[in-house]
């Protein structure tokens, strides 16, 4: 898993892209590429580099500064035994990015927690819903502006609680 | 890559069959599973559709034990988030110490010496035995056989009684550090680990003898959940129930790290990859483990009084007993425990725990706070996988796929 | 059994004790607990219930899955409030008389886990009996918790609860006061006093 193998085969698979080497201090091949194109990448390291699993999905928040999120992808080659990792930066405003699910089904979930988590959309996600918060739950707790001690953390289970006490007094 | 491959016979053919005289058949009913269910493992809440017994789909819903643990990194530091990283996968806490401590330390750019590599590969197959006990404990317990959940708990608490020895507490024992592990072993815990390795191999071989042949685990696991390679790489899984579907990788030998490329031991491999092969291979990486950990207790032999800690006063605690008696080393582990530093930039660590791929991604950004902390969970896959595993299965195979995927709660939901 | 008596001296066989202390024993050394192993806290339970500390000893070993057959929770592990819906419905399910354990320290404070998804302590959503701190508490501390709540078992007085509704005991102002499916009385003469319901007693008892 020499690195040099390693970027030689990806540039090779994103021969016609722009993208850009970030350094890293665990030496794995880091790709920054603008949001217009991540599809695009992701579609040809799935295809051609043979990136066949995903590792993580997950995003960095720069809060306060804009554009805002550092969307992250890393997959995993087996054949090669070497790793990637995709980085896009992306707006604070209504952010999202496409999806990959379709090429790694076993993206879905961390999809989910990103968008759980950050309120980042995965357009095309087939199922995007809260992942760990509950349903419910209106606010994106991994966003730099929202406070460690959570916003009303108690609310969804105060107002069911008040409806099943307001349930038993009618039924008595 | 030398590996072991099992080869048994197996006969008939285990698929439900589907009821279709069944007078409820063609009627969908929801069922929910949890989030308190004995057979959910913790807190794992399952919607399961069911036409009949048949399983159409399932709904994994998690969350229930979300703690907010990458939260807690951003707001406590480095250092402070150490003794959550034991409460991830509360199963095998050194495993995910080691972790956390091996991506901090690919931030920093430090070596841990080799005395200290070699406590940590101790510790960490000693965690996998750990977990790997809960599984087949908890596993057999739900799938019926209640004796093995003694067997399995009498030897976890042998590991417990080393470990409380070494740290001084049964479990969650946050004893790694950045740059080492927090003090060296001595003599008794040398003793009772000896001890402990010495039993070990011949208990492994009575829960075998208990389960391998044994007609009801046999049939309930056999065939059930099977995945092929393809799945297990397009799904993200790793770790045992990849190598169960047939696929020689571990991360120990593949990208090793902690110097387990010194070390002999093979990587057990399934051909069939259902829940039964899983089983397998887990037993027989327990058998592997120890005997790393001999070879590890071999070389502790070796090297005793050589530093298990890194000096490095930037980013590593100073011995203890040199903080009550110098006013440098004291300010120097108030800087570290208070305001650690580690250096502008981003680091992935993975490890091979018991569940598969644990990784660590955390970015810094050169100040005490660290700007993100993700927790790559391989339960999380696994626990992704089940309506893969159980669509159109039986609801009471439900029981066989999650014992046989291994997750823990703690670290599925962080 | 406190004041157990020979009725007669005649040896037939006889024991005379109170009605309380008669009930009390029976509970409290055949207590069936619930454990809700909702994180780490659960391993130690498990390993409790495992053969080195055997608490079987202590009459307590029944642990049971459905909270229909149970009268001690423990609540073993981090609660969040995710959680805490389906862990108040099974506080709710489970038969009068009902003790609560919170092991560790999370389920009594909220622990270290001082963020947005931890309840900060169980008896935020429902009352507890006996807390146990520590992360995790070592099973003999758990131990030594059942054996403080048999203690705390041997002084209710059941009688009085059966003839007169609760006792002062369970009123901790969480929630038990009012009307739940599984109640055999009618409380809603105490309704009026949530918080501070002696007075109210006091007026029963007369
Ligand atoms: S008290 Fe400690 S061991 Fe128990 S659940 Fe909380 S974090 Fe885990």
């Amino acid at each position: 898993m020499t690195a040099t193998n390693t970027r030689e085969r990806v540039a090779a698979a994103l021969e016609g892209l722009t993208f850009e080497l970030v350094d890293t201090r665990d030496g794995m091949l880091t790709l920054r590429v603008p949001s217009a194109t991540v599809r695009t990448v992701l579609e040809r390291l799935h295809g051609r580099a043979g990136f066949e699993q995903n590792t993580l999905v997950t995003a960095v928040d720069r809060f306060p500064e804009e554009p805002r999120f550092d969307v992250i992808w890393q997959f995993l080659s087996y054949d090669h035994n070497d790793r990637v990792r995709v980085e896009t930066r992306i707006s604070g405003a209504n952010p999202s990015v496409p999806t990959c699910t379709d090429l790694w089904s076993g993206a879905s979930f961390s999809e989910r927690e990103c968008f759980d988590m950050f309120g980042i959309r995965f357009d095309g996600h087939p199922d995007l819903r809260r992942l760990l918060m509950p349903q419910g739950y209106t606010h994106f707790p991994l966003r730099k502006d929202f406070p460690h001690g959570g916003i009303e953390p108690d609310r969804l289970y105060r107002e069911w609680d008040a409806k099943r006490r307001a349930e038993w007094g009618a039924n008595a | 890559m030398t590996s072991h491959v099992f080869e048994y016979t197996r006969g008939g053919n285990n698929e439900p069959v589907p009821d279709s005289d069944d007078p409820v058949h063609g009627k969908p009913m929801l069922v929910n599973m949890g989030p308190q269910h004995p057979a959910t493992h913790g807190v794992l809440r399952l919607v399961v559709e069911l036409d009949g017994e048949t399983m159409h789909s399932i709904d994994p819903d998690v969350g229930y034990l979300h703690r907010g643990k990458e939260k807690t990194c951003e707001s406590l530091g480095w250092h402070k988030f150490f003794p959550h990283t034991d409460r991830l996968d509360y199963v095998q806490p050194l495993m995910n110490n080691c972790g956390y401590a091996l991506a901090c330390e690919k931030l920093a750019g430090i070596t841990v010496p080799q005395r200290g590599q070699d406590v940590r590969v101790l510790l960490m197959e000693l965690s996998r035995v750990m977990a790997h006990l809960i599984y087949i404990g908890t596993t057999s317990i739900d799938l019926g056989a209640v004796t093995i959940f003694f067997y399995a708990f009498r030897m976890r608490e042998e590991i417990y009684t080393i470990l409380d020895a070494y740290s001084g507490h049964r479990m969650n024992n946050t004893y790694v550090r950045i740059g080492g592990v927090y003090a060296d072993v001595d003599d008794t815990v040398e003793a009772l680990i000896e001890k402990f390795l010495a039993e070990t191999p011949a208990r492994i071989d009575e829960i075998e003898k208990l389960l391998s042949a044994n007609r009801i685990w046999y049939d309930r696991n056999r065939g059930v959940g099977v995945l092929s390679v393809a799945d297990c790489k397009r799904w993200s899984l790793s770790g045992p129930n990849m190598r169960g579907s047939g696929l020689a990788f571990d991360l120990r030998k593949a990208q090793p790290y902690s110097g387990y490329e010194t070390y002999d031991f093979d990587i057990p491999v399934g051909t069939v990859g259902d829940a039964y092969d899983r089983y397998l291979v887990r037993m027989e990486e327990m058998r592997q483990s120890i005997r790393i950990c001999r070879q590890a207790i071999e070389r502790l032999k070796k090297t005793k009084g050589e530093d298990v800690l890194v000096e490095d006063r930037r980013y590593v605690l100073p011995p203890k007993g040199a903080v009550m008696s110098s006013m440098e080393e004291l300010i120097a582990q108030f800087k570290i425990v208070s305001d650690l530093r580690l250096p502008k930039g981003e680091a992935y660590h993975a490890v091979e725990s018991s569940k598969g791929e644990l990784g660590f991604y955390l970015v810094s950004d050169g100040t005490s706070r660290p700007v993100r902390c993700h927790i790559r969970a391989p339960g999380l896959m696994n626990v992704q996988a089940i309506p893969v595993l159980a669509k159109g299965r039986l609801l009471s195979d439900m029981v066989a796929i999650i014992g046989g995927l291994d997750f823990v709660m703690g670290e599925v939901d962080r | 059994m406190g004041s157990l008596k020979p009725a007669d001296s005649e040896g037939l066989g006889f024991l005379a004790t109170r009605v309380d202390e008669l009930i009390n024993w029976g509970r409290k050394n055949s207590l069936w607990p619930m454990p809700l192993g909702l994180s780490c806290c659960g391993i130690e339970l498990m390993a409790m219930i495992g053969p080195k500390f055997d608490l079987a000893r202590f009459g307590a070993e029944a642990a049971r899955f459905s909270p229909r057959q149970c009268d001690l929770l423990v609540v073993a592990g981090t609660l969040t409030w995710k959680m805490a819906e389906a862990v108040r419905v099974i506080y709710d399910q489970m038969p009068d008389p009902k003790w609560v354990i919170a092991m560790g320290v999370c389920s009594s404070s909220g622990g270290m886990y001082d963020s947005y998804a931890v309840v900060q302590g169980v008896d935020s959503i429902l009352p507890v009996d006996v807390y146990v701190p520590g992360c995790p508490p070592r099973p003999d501390a758990v131990i030594d918790a059942i054996i403080k709540l048999q203690k705390k078992i041997e002084r209710e007085s059941p009688v009085r609860r059966l003839l007169k509704g609760p006792g002062v005991i369970d009123e901790t102002g969480t929630g038990r006061n009012f009307k739940q499916p599984n109640f055999a009385f009618d409380h809603s003469s105490l309704d009026l006093h949530p918080h501070d319901p002696k007075a109210k007693i006091e007026e029963l008892q007369k």
